[in-house]
């Protein structure tokens, strides 16, 4: 992991096209929290090389797993943030409201340090 | 303020935030419209299918429908709760597809929630003006589908403006024969809609807008 050193932003995800993917899969961290490769591809507008290539390094960072299964006699892939990846993440966000000088939202429930979810921005 | 260096792209952190929100609002959108090309087709179908129906009541089957007022009730209720069924089916397949979790789950109930709604509305407006009465049944389909439609602009506002656009087009296909085709305007109005449905399920596809 590398950071930004004035702004202590990791920059394996202060990234334009990694941010967006890290956020997606952050924002559907609840519940089984997985994501179609297509979905993603789509959603970002992006080539499936230019998605893969941002994948992979996400990945090697153990910031996102990847896994295949079949439905309906078709390959799917799914992504998926690690804990790691979200914990990862929360940081981030911490280190850029405080760029911004934002406060920080108090969490919706107790935090904990052992759940990475906690902090992180939730779509409702 | 200092930009971090990413694979050749500059992203300052005020970006980063304005990114990042960009992302949640366009995720929590896309939730929202999973699977509305189809549902487009299905409701175009089955308004269609209402609209031929009603066509029929008032020229291959008068004697039938005069004797039975009441007809169209169950007609509609039967073709719209048929949709509703559909519809939940489809978005919940296609939220299923993106593998979200709990917040697609949510954004399913809250769609269904809102056309629900407006379906009771397209049921309860016209019984309130009390057009369910034997003379001003055939006034309800224009106070029905007018409410409908409202749905589907208010949904497209929100969301896709071309849900609004389609809705618009909608109400085009029921007004203009209403005002310029006579007797005829409901078969009219049956073939309109159901080219419109093709037409907007088509563009979106297409244009990959969904």
């Amino acid at each position: 992991m590398t950071t930004n050193e004035t702004l202590d932003l990791d920059e394996t995800i202060h990234q334009p096209t990694r941010l967006r993917i890290m956020t997606l899969l952050a924002a559907q961290a609840a519940a089984d929290g997985r994501v179609a490769y297509g979905f993603v591809q789509k959603e970002l507008g992006l080539t499936g090389g230019n998605l893969t290539a941002h994948l992979r390094k996400l990945e090697d960072a153990d910031y996102i797993a990847m896994s295949k299964e079949f439905i309906d006699a078709k390959p799917r892939t799914w992504i998926e943030a690690t804990d790691t990846g979200r914990q990862a993440y929360a940081r981030y966000l911490d280190h850029l409201r405080q760029a911004l000088n934002l406060s920080t939202p108090r969490p919706r429930r107790q935090a904990s340090p052992e759940d990475p979810n906690t902090n992180q921005p939730k779509l409702w | 303020m200092q930009s971090a260096a990413g694979d050749g792209q500059e992203l300052s952190p005020q970006q980063g935030w304005e990114d990042l929100h960009a992302t949640m609002d366009q995720l929590r959108s896309s939730m929202y419209v999973a699977g509305t090309a189809t549902i487009l087709l299905v409701w175009g179908a089955i308004i269609s299918l209402g609209y031929f129906a009603e066509y029929s009541f008032t020229t291959f089957l008068e004697d039938f429908a005069a004797d039975r007022p009441w007809i169209r009730a169950p007609l509609w209720f039967g073709l719209v709760g048929l949709g509703m069924v559909a519809s939940a089916l489809i978005g919940s397949r296609a939220g299923q597809k993106t593998g979200a979790g709990d917040a697609a789950r949510s954004a399913g109930i809250r769609t269904f929630l809102f056309w629900a709604t407006i379906g009771v509305a397209a049921f309860v407006m016209p019984a309130a003006l009390g057009l369910w009465d034997e003379g001003d049944a055939q006034r309800i389909a224009g106070v029905s589908i007018g409410i409908a439609m409202l749905g589907y602009i208010l949904f497209g506002i929100m969301h896709r403006p071309i849900i609004a656009v389609v809705g618009l087009a909608f109400l085009a296909a029921y007004f203009i024969p209403y005002a310029l085709a006579g007797d005829a305007a409901l078969l009219y109005s049956a073939v309109l809609t159901a080219i419109t449905a093709a037409g907007g399920w088509a563009i979106i596809r297409r244009s990959d807008v969904l």
